[in-house]
């Protein structure tokens, strides 16, 4: 009776509507530890490279009850592609962050350096270990085959090991294929505390500040 | 049968005159009330320039410069509004485009083909798929001041009669806006695009 008792109680978790044509559901191992460095933090600031959207506004919002900046890196890219200005990026990139130094606790780059070439990469990731402060985490993932890129990806955060990745029509670019040591070195000043293979090939990363 | 006009009518109270059935002109600010709550509409012609507040749920579809607070109502940005203020209500809806601040006490809802360039604050946040936003969003402050307002809200009673008829009011930097006095003529401040 007991255990009967028990059971009932239990209530489980919503599952997750299945994926649409087009969708991708990943779990992550990554990002639950992403949001436990950002969730320790008091009254947290997470910047968000990603386009908004409302589901992971809710989320964050309930889960680190944090200040969220939306900085959507993937429209400046695609703007710079549209007028043909790739090669003005790392200036751009450079001074699209108004913020301070050390005023943010937690990072969401999603897979925005596979669109930069190296130079604008090196330039937004060290403006991005300048922005982290101490304690803070980073989160993103690398590609890791080198083909074309023909769509954006759109991630919403299902659960705290779920990501629902979409995709979005993009202006056509080579991937930039980054070895660990490429991205080691691109992140001078941040430790990488999780590095995992996803099934996809990609390579996802959890970065921390010291 | 069919000359109801020419029925002899009951005789009517004070209460107010049913609204005239002929569309109104754009180019003006109506008030259109509805049973229980007051709504107030501003037409996709009108230009405001200053600060704007009131006390009742409005509806904007025109351009606004300068300041809206409705610290107790509803603010919904219709899709034809072009804001250019720092904008506080209870609850902002945004269906237009806005280039300011946005504090709400319980809630700030961005629709699909809303537009949003600045910062929120609110206890609440919803976002819909295609609305364009860009800038921070605050829940953590929102809701530490959430009491404030809540506990003023306790002290005055629910629809509290307006100080002014249409409670609407705007302060001028550049120009002002009354509620009109004649609705065939629109007053000389509102202007029209």
């Amino acid at each position: 009776m007991f255990w009967n008792a028990r059971k009932s109680s239990v209530v489980a978790p919503p599952a997750p509507a299945a994926p649409r044509a087009g969708e991708v559901l990943t779990r992550s191992k990554v990002f639950p530890k992403f949001l436990a460095v950002v969730g320790r933090q008091p009254n947290p600031v997470l910047l968000d490279l990603g386009p908004v959207v409302g589901p992971n506004i809710a989320f964050f919002g309930e889960r680190l009850a944090c200040k969220i900046v939306i900085e959507d890196v993937f429209a400046t890219i695609e703007r710079a592609a549209v007028a043909g200005a790739r090669g003005a990026l790392s200036a751009t990139l450079a001074s699209q962050f108004a913020r301070e130094s050390a005023s943010v606790d937690g990072i969401l780059c999603w897979d925005a350096f596979d669109y930069l070439d190296r130079e604008s990469g090196r330039v937004l990731a060290a403006r991005l270990a300048a922005l982290l402060r101490s304690g803070g985490a980073l989160y993103g993932f690398f590609g890791t085959t080198d083909i074309e890129l023909t769509h954006y990806t759109r991630v919403t955060v299902e659960a705290e090991d779920l990501l629902r990745v979409r995709t979005y029509p993009a202006t056509p670019v080579r991937r930039t294929v980054l070895v660990t040591r490429d991205v080691n070195r691109m992140f001078e000043g941040l430790a990488v505390a999780e590095s995992v293979l996803l099934k996809t090939s990609a390579r996802e990363c959890l970065f921390r500040k010291p | 049968m069919w000359k109801r006009d020419e029925a002899p009518r009951p005789p009517q109270s004070a209460a107010p005159t049913p609204a005239p059935a002929v569309p109104e002109p754009p180019a003006r600010v109506e008030a259109t009330r509805q049973p229980g709550r007051d709504l107030v509409n501003i037409g996709k012609s009108v230009v405001i320039k200053g600060e704007l507040s009131a006390s009742e749920d409005l509806t904007i579809e025109g351009q606004v410069e300068g300041k809206v607070d409705l610290r107790q109502n509803t603010l919904t940005i219709g899709t034809n509004a072009r804001i250019t203020a720092q904008v506080s209500a209870k609850v902002v809806i945004v269906m237009g485009h806005v280039h300011g601040n946005i504090s709400a006490t319980e809630k700030v809802d961005i629709r699909d083909n809303g537009s949003v360039d600045g910062d929120l604050s609110a206890p609440r946040v919803a976002i819909a798929e295609g609305a364009h936003f860009r800038g921070s969003i605050d829940m953590q402050q929102a809701k530490a001041g959430e009491a404030k307002p809540a506990a003023a809200a306790a002290s005055t009673p629910p629809h509290a009669a307006p100080a002014t008829p249409h409670a609407v009011s705007v302060t001028p930097p550049a120009a002002s806006v009354t509620p009109p006095a004649a609705p065939a003529k629109p007053p000389a401040s509102v202007g029209a695009r």
